[in-house]
């Protein structure tokens, strides 16, 4: 291996590591409700935004309708303490492009959330999974495309089994419906993977 | 350090990052019932695979009995495992060859129990080896260590095991299953990273 190729590779580890941290801050931001600093991880070139069935948002001003405008409230909503967003990002799979600048990654999603709920608090699991693109821009790693599809979103004292989706929320401002939401129990394949098998290429 | 030496980091660096991905593969093949995929996540040389109580299987052709039988089972769509791979500390051999991954599991189900639907809570612990063939990663052994399988409503301190599930085919009974509350834990795969002990 000469020294561009050990270039190449140790360039490919560093970006798998930027990326893998990119998507695990966007957690880490989401529940302290820092919907600012999510709308600064995209790429002023972003794609879209696609969550549970709110619908599609394009573009990064679509980013910012969806987090800034409806989530944050336009920067005028107080969440209550007790209110709370955990979405854990686990099992991230990234795959780099052979151009070194673009990335698709498939993770899945534990949280537990406390909100309103009608006219009341509710606890909550629920389970998701994204399929995310990423573009490198300026030498930093940024979301271009975010997607998490919701496999069920269930109260604490029922469970998935029980009551599989506590109800629907589709937001009157997203530029088209949603692409592929099919909470449980029909939510078999209806992520599709980005990747082939690692042995078979199938 | 030389090219010779930063060759073989990088290429240590990217063994690691590859047997992630393979974990993290066979979860994503698992909670979808890809039992095929899973299957050729493994090498022909398998040694063995153990999941829970299901007893040993041993060499590929038992490990294609094992998943083998879950291939076309006519599923119901409310069935469903989903089990996170989180957490993983991976050993590479010195050699380049061989590799040991400790994983946690948290999970959870639904399944037909005793004539009804149950949604049940799961936790387990992977030891699992590795070993590359023809420069890619495989499974060469798998086992999975359950911890508790509880019923979502009673939890795992009140129920901490449902039933047991020994699999008839299988080549040995389970060699380490010992679920919560017996105390124990899982060998470690991997020497302490500071004492070396």
């Amino acid at each position: 291996m000469n020294i561009e190729e050990l270039e190449r590779q140790v360039q490919l580890a560093e970006d798998i590591q930027e990326i893998e941290h990119l998507q695990r801050i966007y957690g880490y931001y989401f529940d302290n409700n820092m919907w600012a600093e999510i709308c600064d991880l995209f790429s002023d070139n972003a794609e879209s935004v696609e969550i549970v069935d709110h619908g599609v948002f394009y573009g990064k001003k679509g980013v910012r309708r969806v987090y800034w405008d409806m989530f944050a409230g336009g920067g005028s909503r107080q969440n209550p303490a007790w209110m709370q967003f955990i979405v854990m990002q686990i099992g991230g799979v990234v795959h780099v492009d052979p151009d070194g600048k673009h990335a698709r990654g498939r993770w899945q999603t534990l949280l537990c959330e406390a909100k309103t709920y009608g006219a009341y608090p509710r606890q909550e699991w629920l389970h998701g999974y994204y399929e995310n693109k990423y573009v490198k821009e300026d030498g930093r790693w940024r979301f271009s495309l975010l997607h998490w599809n919701n496999t069920f979103c269930s109260p604490f004292e029922d469970g998935w089994l029980n009551l599989p989706l506590m109800g629907w929320m589709p937001l009157p401002n997203a530029d088209a419906p949603p692409t592929a939401f099919h909470p449980y129990p029909d939510h078999l394949h209806a992520v599709p993977y980005h990747y082939q098998h690692p042995i078979t290429g199938k | 350090m030389n090219l010779e030496e930063l060759e073989r980091q990088v290429t240590y660096l990217e063994d690691i990052q590859e047997i992630e991905n393979l974990q993290k593969m066979y979860g994503y093949y698992f909670d979808n019932a890809m039992f095929p995929e899973v299957i050729d996540l493994f090498s022909e040389n398998t040694e063995s695979v153990e999941i829970t109580d299901h007893g040993v299987f041993r060499g590929k052709a038992a490990a294609v009995k094992m998943y083998g039988g879950m291939v076309g089972m006519k599923r119901p769509g409310w069935m469903f495992f989903e089990v996170m791979q989180s957490q993983g500390v991976i050993t590479v051999a010195p050699d380049g060859q061989t590799a040991r991954g400790r994983w946690y599991t948290p999970s959870f189900e639904c399944r037909p129990f005793g004539g009804t639907k149950k949604q049940t809570w799961q936790f387990g612990v992977y030891d699992n080896e590795y070993i590359k063939e023809n420069g890619r990663w495989y499974f060469k052994k798998l086992h999975w260590n359950l911890t508790y399988w509880t019923s979502y409503e009673a939890g795992f301190l009140k129920l901490p095991r449902l039933s047991d599930t020994p699999f008839p085919h299988a080549d040995a009974p389970a060699t380490a299953y010992h679920p919560y509350p017996s105390g124990y834990h899982v060998p470690y795969s991997f020497r302490h990273p500071v004492t070396g002990q």
